[in-house]
């Protein structure tokens, strides 16, 4: 327990609310979280961390106008309370804190755009990648109009509790996009974490969830159609794991577990190409 | 040879370190997880070591491979040998990922 952040008066004059307490959360790459009690309100204040920016990533004051758009839509999500500018020199918002469990864990990963130039950054050639990325190019299906996608949609960003799904969290990555990149990503096995044989996500079966989705939102999505953005999935989470190994690497951001994703990125190539052999 | 403990013993040293005093004392969420992630990475680091197996693919033909994949130069057998290589690399990393799988 932090008593206060020394940026605890810039946080209280900003709410227009007296800072009660404020702890420091666990987890978090890329921003901090501080659960703050606020005249009895329980918040939670996202923190820009001084760590890379990835291309593509959200800056906080878009996250928030994500936020606010998607509570505004019914979508389940904590709800924002105030974007706070610059806290101490680093941007910031204050939402609702929520309770629950979010399962599996929280890794920041890179959005979809220029894969090939990303694979190059990273410097060591990586022939199962390539042949991943030259098999979406010869399979690139029809494509269908963009909506609002979520970005990191997946087990260990959504908050769950005894009633089921609670909350949303985590819209660093939100863009437009085709709908099936969203709805294949919690399929991809690194998501499962562990429990391999239930494809979503470790805890359900597909059919299901594409029934739901399509009573939800009017679009039909076969799993046949989902193959392909699963390949890209991995793929993605292929170099995103590469490029968090090389932050390791250059001495840019030291960490035992950007480290030991350099080694992971194996099991994503198993999966491309059995994904592509079985496909 | 290097004096006794070699690498490998030295590595099996801090793994039971790690696991017999370090994890059980973890107080918090983060520390337990990353002492985990750790162990995880001597595990590598042994395997590694340890074998003598060579990789399907070697370390100079990654690079003209990569190239000819992404000029678009694929022949039939290309898949079969990637998996084969890829295979080779889990079975130091995460032997148990490819046990799962198949």
């Amino acid at each position: 327990m932090v008593a206060i952040a020394p940026w605890g008066d810039e946080l209280a004059a900003k709410l227009g609310q007296r800072v009660d307490s404020m702890q420091l959360l666990p987890g978090g790459a890329s921003k901090e979280a501080w659960a703050v009690e606020a005249d009895g309100e329980r918040l939670l204040i996202r923190r820009a961390l001084a760590g890379v920016i990835h291309e593509g990533t959200l800056s906080l004051e878009n996250e928030f106008q994500v936020l606010e758009a998607a509570i505004e839509a019914g979508v389940k999500v904590p709800r924002p309370v105030a974007y706070l500018g610059e806290l101490d020199g680093r941007e910031a918002f204050a939402m609702e804190l929520v309770e629950g469990e979010t399962i599996g864990r929280r890794i920041v990963r890179d959005p979809p755009a220029g894969f090939e130039d990303e694979l190059d950054s990273v410097g060591d050639p990586r022939p199962a990648i390539e042949y991943g990325l030259w098999w979406l190019r010869e399979h690139r299906p029809e494509p269908i109009a963009d909506v609002v996608s979520h970005g990191d949609f997946r087990i260990g960003n959504v908050v769950v509790s005894k009633r089921g799904l609670e909350y949303i969290l985590d819209w660093e990555f939100a863009h437009l996009s085709d709908p099936r990149e969203d709805v294949a990503w919690p399929l991809v096995r690194a998501w499962r974490f562990g429990a391999d044989d239930r494809r979503l996500g470790g805890v359900g079966d597909v059919g299901p969830y594409l029934e739901r989705y399509e009573e939800l939102s009017g679009r039909a999505v076969s799993e046949r159609d989902l193959e392909w953005w699963e390949v890209l999935g991995n793929v993605k989470w292929a170099i995103g794991c590469l490029t968090q190994c090389r932050r390791h690497l250059t001495g840019l951001d030291r960490s035992i577990e950007y480290a030991v994703l350099g080694r992971i990125a194996a099991e994503m190539e198993y999966e491309l190409l059995d994904l592509i052999e079985h496909a | 040879m290097p004096d006794r403990p070699n690498a490998l013993e030295l590595i099996e040293a801090v793994t039971e370190f790690l696991s017999s005093e370090v994890l059980p004392a973890a107080a918090d969420h983060r520390l337990k997880f990353r002492t985990l992630v750790a162990l995880n990475a001597l595990g590598i680091a042994y395997r590694e070591l340890e074998s003598s197996d060579d990789l399907v693919i070697g370390q100079e033909e990654l690079g003209e491979l990569a190239r000819r994949i992404r000029a678009g130069d694929v022949d039939e057998d290309l898949h079969a040998r990637l998996k084969e290589h890829v295979a080779a690399k889990l079975r130091i990393s995460n032997p148990a990922y490819l046990e799962r799988h198949d």
